[in-house]
C-alpha cells in the first residue's frame, strides 16, 4: 500500500495522508482512459495499434486561424506512432486521440502546436502526451496560459524535456504539468522523481523499442520516448482511481517513486549483506 | 522620381551593395568553418558521416549545406520535404533523437540512400537553434569502422547538443550572408528588359569604382587578420579603434574650429 501524502515534506512540515493506493493499479490496462497525442500523427494500421486510435485530426491553416479536421493521413514522421506504441505497451486498452500538428506546416509554426493543445483541452482528454517543446520566447506566455487552463480543466499534461542547453517550454512549467526526461532504466514501473528539479520525473528513454512507419519497429533514444512511459503509468492510475486530479496524480507519482527508491536502497543493502556473509 | 529620391536610393543601395560584397567575401570561410567543426565533432562522436541541414523556404523543407564523409558531395543541395525523415521531425518538433536502426522502412532515408548509394544505419539528429528558433538540424550517421554499428548513446546526445550550439551561430551567420548574396544575384541576373536594368548597370559601375574596391579589400584584410588567431584579432581591433578615435577627434576638432 502506497500512502500519497503531502507532496512537499521536510522535518518542519506535518505530513498529511491524502489517500492510499494499493498495488492493484499495476495490473490495470488503462481501459477507457482517453489519451491525446499531439505529434506527427499516428499510424492507426500499425499492428501494435490496431483498433486503439479512436480519432485522428490534423491541423489545417484557414486564413489566420488553425482548424482541426478529421484525417486519415496517418503519421508523417513515425514519432507519434512511436509514442502511442510505448503508451500502449503499458496501458494496452487506453484510447488514443491523434492531434497532428507536425509534418505539413513546417517548423516555427508554433500556432499549430498551441492550437493542438487548446483543442485537446477543449475536448477534455484526460491525459495529453506532449513529446514536443519549443524554445521560442514568444510562445512562453500563451503556453503558460494554456497549461493553466489544462490544469483547471483536469487534463493531465505530460511533456518531454529537451536535452539541450536551453530550457524548452512547456516542460519547464513544472507547477501545472508533469515533465519527464530520459534515463537508461528499462522497467517503466521503476520511474524516478527528482523533487526540486525543474524536470521532475525520469523514465526509460534509451534504446526503446517502438512502432515506426510502414508497420516496422525501431529502437529510439530521446526524452520524447520517456514521456509516453509516464503517460502509460498515469493511464493505469486513472483507470484505478478515475477521480484523480492533476495534483493528485503528481502526488501519487511522487509517492510511488519514493517507494521505488526505498526498494532500491533496500535491495542494495540486502545485496551488500549477502556479499559480507559470503566473504 | 525626383533627383533627391534618386540620390537617397543610390545612397541606400550603395551601402547595401558594400555589405553584400563583404557578405560574399565572408560566406566561403563560413562554410569552411562549419565543415571544420563537423570534422572535429564527428571525430569526437566516433561518427563516419556528419551533416548540417538548414531551412529552405518557409514551409519546413530542409536542405543539406555542409557534409563530411563518403557521400558528402552527393548530399549537398538535396532537399528534405517538410516533416519527412528524422531530420524533418527534429526540425519541426525541436526534439533531438537517436535512431538505432534507420533504414528501409523510413521512406526518406531509403530515398536518400538510393540517390547516394550509402546505407544509413544509426543516426543522431539534434536541432540547431538561434534565439529560440529552430534554424536547422545537425546529424551524425553511422560509426567509424565496419557495421554493425553501435547506436549513439544518451551522453553523445548531450555532446551533440553542445556542438550544435557552436554550429548554430555559424549557420546563422551563413544564412545572413547568403541572404545578401542571393539579393545581389537577383539584381544582377534580372532580365535586361525589366526595370532592374538601370539598377544593374548602376551596380556594375559602382563595383568598378575604386572606392568600392578599397572597401572590399579592407573587409577581406580584416577577415584575413581575424582568422590568424586571438592575438591578431585583438591587435587588429585596437588598431581599428585607434583609427576611429583619431578620425572622431579630427571631426570634433573640425567642428569646434568651425
Amino acid at each position: 500500500m502506497t500512502e500519497v501524502s503531502a507532496y512537499e515534506s521536510n522535518e518542519y512540515s506535518s505530513i498529511t495522508t491524502y489517500f492510499q493506493i494499493d498495488e492493484s493499479w499495476k495490473l490495470r490496462t488503462g481501459k477507457g482512459v482517453e489519451v491525446a497525442i499531439i505529434d506527427s500523427g499516428i499510424d492507426a494500421d500499425h499492428p501494435a495499434l490496431l483498433g486503439k486510435v479512436k480519432e485522428s485530426v490534423v491541423a489545417r491553416r484557414q486564413e489566420k486561424k488553425v482548424v482541426f479536421e478529421p484525417s486519415d493521413d496517418g503519421d508523417s514522421a513515425g514519432h507519434g506512432t512511436a509514442c502511442a506504441s510505448i503508451i500502449s505497451r503499458i496501458a494496452p486498452d487506453a484510447e488514443f486521440y491523434s492531434i497532428k500538428v507536425l509534418g505539413s506546416g513546417g517548423s516555427g509554426d508554433g500556432q499549430a502546436f498551441l492550437a493542438g493543445l487548446e483543442y485537446a483541452i477543449k475536448k477534455r482528454y484526460r491525459i495529453i502526451n506532449l513529446s514536443l517543446g519549443t524554445t521560442r520566447p514568444q510562445l512562453f506566455a500563451p503556453l503558460h496560459d494554456l497549461l493553466d487552463r489544462a490544469y483547471q480543466a483536469g487534463c493531465i499534461v505530460v511533456a518531454a524535456a529537451n536535452n539541450l542547453p536551453h530550457p524548452s517550454f512547456p516542460s519547464v512549467f513544472s507547477s501545472s504539468l508533469i515533465s519527464v526526461s530520459k534515463d537508461d532504466s528499462t522497467d517503466p514501473f521503476d520511474f524516478g522523481f527528482r523533487y526540486g528539479e525543474v524536470i521532475e520525473l525520469t523514465a526509460p528513454g534509451v534504446n526503446i523499442k517502438t512502432a515506426w512507419l510502414n508497420k516496422s519497429y525501431k529502437q529510439l533514444t530521446g526524452n520524447s520516448f520517456a514521456c509516453p512511459h509516464i503517460v502509460g503509468i498515469i493511464a493505469l492510475l486513472l483507470e484505478t482511481y478515475p477521480g484523480l486530479t492533476p495534483f493528485h496524480v503528481k502526488s501519487a507519482l511522487y509517492a510511488i517513486a519514493e517507494e521505488n527508491q526505498k526498494a532500491k536502497v533496500k535491495d542494495a543493502a540486502d545485496q551488500s549483506d549477502d556479499n559480507n556473509e559470503t566473504s | 522620381m525626383t533627383a533627391h529620391d534618386k540620390f537617397s536610393l543610390e545612397e541606400k543601395l550603395r551601402s547595401v551593395i558594400e555589405t553584400v560584397d563583404v557578405a560574399n567575401a565572408l560566406i566561403e570561410p563560413l562554410t569552411r568553418s562549419i565543415e571544420n567543426l563537423l570534422y572535429i565533432s564527428a571525430g569526437q562522436m566516433n561518427s563516419e558521416e556528419a551533416s548540417v541541414l538548414i531551412r529552405d523556404g518557409s514551409h519546413g523543407d530542409l536542405r543539406f549545406i555542409s557534409a563530411i564523409g563518403k557521400v558528402a558531395h552527393q548530399l549537398i543541395d538535396i532537399t528534405v520535404p517538410a516533416g519527412k525523415g528524422v531530420a524533418g521531425f527534429v526540425f519541426s518538433s525541436g526534439q533531438p533523437m537517436v535512431i538505432a536502426d534507420a533504414g528501409e522502412e523510413d521512406s526518406f532515408y531509403a530515398e536518400v540512400d538510393k540517390q547516394t548509394g550509402y546505407s544509413t544505419q544509426t543516426l543522431l539528429a539534434t536541432p540547431l537553434r538561434h534565439k529560440g528558433e529552430v534554424i536547422g538540424v545537425l546529424e551524425y550517421v553511422n560509426r567509424i569502422g565496419d557495421p554493425p554499428y553501435e547506436s549513439f548513446t544518451a551522453d553523445e546526445m548531450d555532446e551533440a547538443a553542445v556542438f550544435a550550439e557552436a554550429i548554430s551561430s555559424l549557420v546563422n551567420a551563413y544564412e545572413s550572408a547568403k541572404l545578401f548574396h542571393d539579393f545581389t544575384d537577383q539584381m544582377l541576373t534580372a532580365d535586361e528588359t525589366t526595370d532592374f536594368a538601370d539598377v544593374r548597370k548602376w551596380l556594375d559601375e559602382l563595383r568598378s569604382t575604386s572606392e568600392h574596391k578599397e572597401i572590399l579589400d579592407l573587409a577581406i584584410l580584416v577577415r584575413e587578420l581575424a582568422s590568424r588567431g586571438e592575438e591578431e584579432r585583438k591587435m587588429c581591433r585596437k588598431v581599428l579603434e585607434s583609427i576611429l578615435e583619431f578620425a572622431d577627434g579630427k571631426a570634433n576638432t573640425n567642428y569646434l574650429s568651425y
